[in-house]
């Protein structure tokens, strides 16, 4: 909702004001009148959405789906008035992670990095401020240009120490890089439903097929590094679940065609994402068709 | 360039193209058929991000090399010629 074209940088400084002036909770009650406003007037925000909210709510009427776009906006909004606020230090949100020893174990035991797995989903970007606990250099895969608001409100930069970006749109998507840096122990996190320049596989999500990227378990079978699921949701005002306990571990198995044995991956990975949304209906922030470009292949193979 | 680079050159690129054939599962590709200066991703050879994941990979297996400058990796990956050459050159050291 909030990309470039609208203005992030504008949003950005004034949802900063109103956080100091107001407070949390003053930042979310304007923010509702703010969401009305993009929900009437911005046509290309609410199409975006919809994609996602026709999947999820296929039964519900126009007006249901467009009160289901309007709260998926709040708690986009939410998401970002959170990251303000705990950037700027005036609020400390609670970050319960589930099941946080199997990382610690994946770290102790391992030198080589891992492959953070992501989505557009809950509050990625607050998450991935509490993975300092981790202790190792975290690789964010983004283009800067299509994340303005998390390159400020993570302030990221590739002089960050502890957060830098790898670029999908540099030579070969980033690979050479990736797996170098996977080899001195850092952790790359990889968004998993969105393709950008990444070959990419179709998958059953939400009752159809979608278009999910395969980079991440391709580069973690290649490189012999694990796949750890991340996934984070804003349970209360004050409090945040971090969820890191899926790890794959892709290897290629002989007598089968690699493609096929990431496809696969990928799917496991859909599923979860889907029971994530099933759970949380409002926090998956998929501000794009991902079934569009499916049904685009099956009409380019006939 | 004198006759026993030219003859390493000539062996890396067979090498590399039997690899690319095996490691890659190119269907209805034979190894001989591959052109020097065939471009391999894209246009010509029609390789993807995928199989650019796997060259890494075959690079460091077969040839106990890294491409570590990722400003490099688009020369590098360019064709079979431009690989080789890499190995030949990098290999020496």
């Amino acid at each position: 909702m909030l990309k470039k074209k609208r203005n992030a940088k504008g949003w950005f400084w004034f949802f900063r004001l109103v956080l100091i002036l107001f407070g949390l909770r003053g930042g979310y009650l304007l923010l509702s009148f703010v969401c009305l406003h993009y929900l009437i007037f911005d046509r290309a925000a609410v199409e975006a959405t919809l994609a996602y909210v026709q999947r999820r709510f296929p039964d519900d009427g126009l007006l249901k789906k467009r009160l289901h776009v309007y709260r998926i906006f709040i708690s986009q909004g939410k998401g970002i008035i959170d990251r303000f606020a705990a950037t700027a230090g005036s609020k400390t949100f609670r970050i319960r992670f589930k099941e946080q020893e199997k990382v610690q174990s994946l770290i102790k035991k391992n030198d080589s990095g891992f492959i953070l797995l992501t989505a557009h989903v809950g509050n990625w970007m607050l998450a991935m401020t509490a993975l300092g606990k981790l202790n190792r250099k975290v690789y964010l895969v983004v283009r800067p240009e299509d994340n303005p608001v998390a390159v400020r409100s993570l302030n990221l930069s590739r002089e960050n120490e502890f957060i830098k970006i790898i670029s999908p749109e540099q030579d070969l998507g980033g690979v050479v890089e990736m797996m170098k840096v996977l080899g001195e122990g850092g952790i790359v996190s990889i968004m998993g439903d969105r393709c950008y320049d990444f070959t990419a596989v179709k998958v059953d999500f939400l009752g159809a097929k979608a278009m999910f990227p395969c980079g991440a378990f391709s580069i973690a079978a290649a490189s012999g590094v694990p796949v750890v699921v991340l996934l984070s949701a804003k349970l209360s005002t004050y409090e945040y679940m971090v969820d890191m306990s899926h790890i794959f571990y892709p290897r290629y198995e002989e007598g089968v065609s690699k493609r096929e044995q990431i496809a696969a991956w990928v799917q496991n990975f859909s599923c979860l994402l889907e029971q994530y949304v099933n759970q949380h209906p409002y926090q998956c922030l998929l501000f794009y068709d991902v079934w569009k470009r499916a049904r685009e292949k099956e009409t380019e193979h006939g | 360039m004198d006759e026993k680079n030219k003859m390493e050159l000539a062996q890396i690129r067979a090498k590399l193209k039997k690899l690319l054939v095996s490691q890659l599962s190119l269907e209805n590709v034979k190894a001989e058929e591959i052109k020097d200066d065939e471009v391999l991703f894209g246009e010509g050879l029609g390789l993807d991000s995928l199989d650019a994941v796997e060259i890494v990979v075959l690079l460091q297996r077969n040839f106990g090399l890294d491409v570590k400058d990722m400003n490099q990796g688009k020369k590098i990956f360019y064709s079979v010629d431009t690989l080789a050459k890499y190995i030949h050159e990098n290999r020496k050291k």
